[in-house]
């Protein structure tokens, strides 16, 4: 293919507006469903996005309060901690009183934390315990029984079973999403291909002029290409657009109801989101309008002279 | 030097159908040529060997001294570009104004605008037709609307014009008129193919004819021999 003189580059956009705008309610037809493809595919890529960054918080904040039977006298305390500490696997063990305790859980709740203030000093329902955090996380579950058969441990908080029931939630969303990105993705290919088809079927006697003279199969592509690639280009940036919007009214909501998760910021996913979508919605527009096109040239381009 | 050569070329379809069978033939640069023949006789085929949409079963077609029987489907558009094709039913688009139409086909082969501006009005004048060049297709007359086609034919300077049935959708009056003026264009050294029903055309300008009938070459007059209807005989056999 010869390189693309200028004029050529302008005449194929005004082409390409043209029949977007001739062809608008395909058009329209073509953008709603890409967009709901991309949206589907960045809800769900956010909600994996936030589920590993509250994982690794949980995993980071780490980890495991040992809790003290009642009332163990300070002395004890410290012997059970001497102990801990000798496991092989701990790497930090600190003590936690049961005031402070009490502290950074009211703290946790924010404003509603006020309602524990009357349960301070003796009326203190919590026990001491150690804050452990682990060396090695894949020997977690052994090193769980050797802290449980320690002496004067009452109760473990393990977030294991959190971290796995978040785990199985994360891979259901990912493989449900995956295979609704699949179907959406199918379709709007689908729906994509038979809105440039139909401007090429208006389009085909122009077509079979532009062949009869020599125009070469790419300069007769590129009109619809472009064509494919602005509905692409629009369902992109309408769908970051969306996607954010969403984003940001759900984060709002989410964290009003769980104050202690922060979702990841919007300002660090703009740009990849939007640029990823846009990429992606052209990319997909080309390919659906190359599908049709290559049929079309195939099938119908080739009969200026009639039988 | 020949500007189209058939050499022993068939073409059968996928269906069995003999379109053409054992062709041979040239045509010289600068010829006019008729081709003549009842529908269903291999004059569309002829046409589609030529332009390069259908490539022959057996035997060899040259083009420029060019075999062209299995071009890349590359280089097809390049050789198209060394022909114009006049279609019967003139195929003009209706959203764009005569001068659109024949500047069109420059642009569609990738020609500056510069050489677009100066060239479009030269040929519109060569077609006699300057004077409606913003005019749209749907206000023109059938033959004003055939002159268009001819422009964008003529437009990319080929070496060869081919005309399928040019004056097919014309006013018998204005069909001379078409003639007339692929008549100076070959006076210019384009080669003219035209294919056609009329005898009165053929009778009329005199030139070399070559009839076909059920895929053969039945009758090929050379360029001074005397008229064509001594040759045919019945005029039935072209309809």
């Amino acid at each position: 293919m010869k390189i693309m003189k200028m004029h050529n580059a302008k005449y194929l956009i005004r082409e390409g507006f043209h029949n977007l705008w001739t062809n608008r309610t395909m058009t329209l037809a073509s953008v709603a469903v890409l967009i709901s493809c991309l949206l589907l595919t960045g809800a769900a890529m956010l909600f994996s996005q936030n589920m590993g960054t509250a994982m690794k918080k949980l995993e980071g904040s780490n980890s495991i309060t040992v809790y003290l039977d009642e009332d163990m006298p300070v002395l004890e305390a410290v012997q059970v901690g001497e102990t801990l500490r000798s496991i092989e696997n701990v790497k930090d063990c600190s003590y936690v009183s049961k005031d402070e305790a009490l502290e950074s859980m009211m703290e946790l709740l924010g404003d509603d934390g006020t309602v524990l203030q009357g349960l301070s000093g003796d009326d203190n329902f919590l026990p001491d315990s150690y804050d452990i955090s682990m060396k090695d996380l894949t020997k977690y579950d052994e090193t769980i029984k050797e802290i449980k058969a320690v002496d004067g441990v009452s109760q473990i908080t393990d977030y294991s079973d959190v971290a796995d029931k978040l785990t199985r939630i994360d891979n259901l969303v990912a493989t449900a999403g995956m295979w609704i990105v699949l179907l959406l993705g199918i379709v709007s290919l689908f729906i994509i291909a038979n809105t440039i088809r139909v401007t090429m079927f208006s389009r085909r006697m122009e077509i079979s002029i532009m062949k009869s003279v020599g125009a070469t199969n790419w300069f007769v592509r590129l009109p619809f290409v472009v064509e494919g690639v602005m509905i692409g280009l629009i369902a992109g940036i309408l769908a970051s657009g969306l996607l954010f919007l969403m984003y940001h009214l759900m984060a709002g909501v989410i964290t009003g109801i769980l104050s202690f998760f922060t979702p990841v910021g919007l300002s660090q996913l703009v740009v990849p989101y939007t640029l990823g979508f846009v990429l992606a919605g052209m990319a997909f527009g080309a390919l659906g309008s190359m599908i049709s096109i290559g049929r079309f040239l195939n099938r119908e381009g080739e009969n200026s002279i009639e039988a | 030097m020949s500007m189209i050569e058939f050499k022993n070329v068939s073409k059968t379809y996928g269906n069995g159908t003999k379109a053409i069978q054992n062709v041979n033939l040239q045509v010289e640069k600068g010829e006019f040529v008729f081709i003549v023949g009842s529908s269903g006789a291999g004059k569309s085929t002829f046409l589609k060997l030529l332009m390069c949409e259908e490539s022959p079963s057996s035997g060899e077609i040259l083009i420029n001294n060019r075999v062209i029987n299995n071009l890349k489907r590359k280089e097809i558009p390049y050789l198209r570009r060394t022909m114009g094709i006049v279609f019967q039913d003139f195929r003009l688009i209706e959203r764009m104004t005569v001068y659109e139409n024949v500047a069109f086909a420059m642009h569609v082969v990738g020609a500056a605008p510069r050489d677009i501006r100066k060239r479009v009005p030269y040929i519109l004048g060569l077609v006699g037709l300057q004077s409606k060049a913003k005019c749209y297709p749907s206000e023109l007359s059938g033959g004003e609307q055939q002159r268009v086609g001819l422009a964008r034919a003529l437009v990319n300077n080929p070496s060869l014009i081919i005309a399928d049935e040019p004056t097919g959708n014309v006013d018998p009056a204005l069909s001379f008129e078409i003639v007339d003026l692929l008549s100076e264009i070959n006076h210019r050294g384009t080669t003219i193919l035209m294919v056609t029903h009329e005898h009165n055309l053929v009778k009329h300008f005199n030139r070399r004819v070559i009839q076909i009938h059920h895929g053969e070459v039945v009758a090929d007059t050379e360029q001074s021999k005397p008229a064509v209807a001594e040759y045919i005989g019945d005029q039935e056999g072209w309809k």
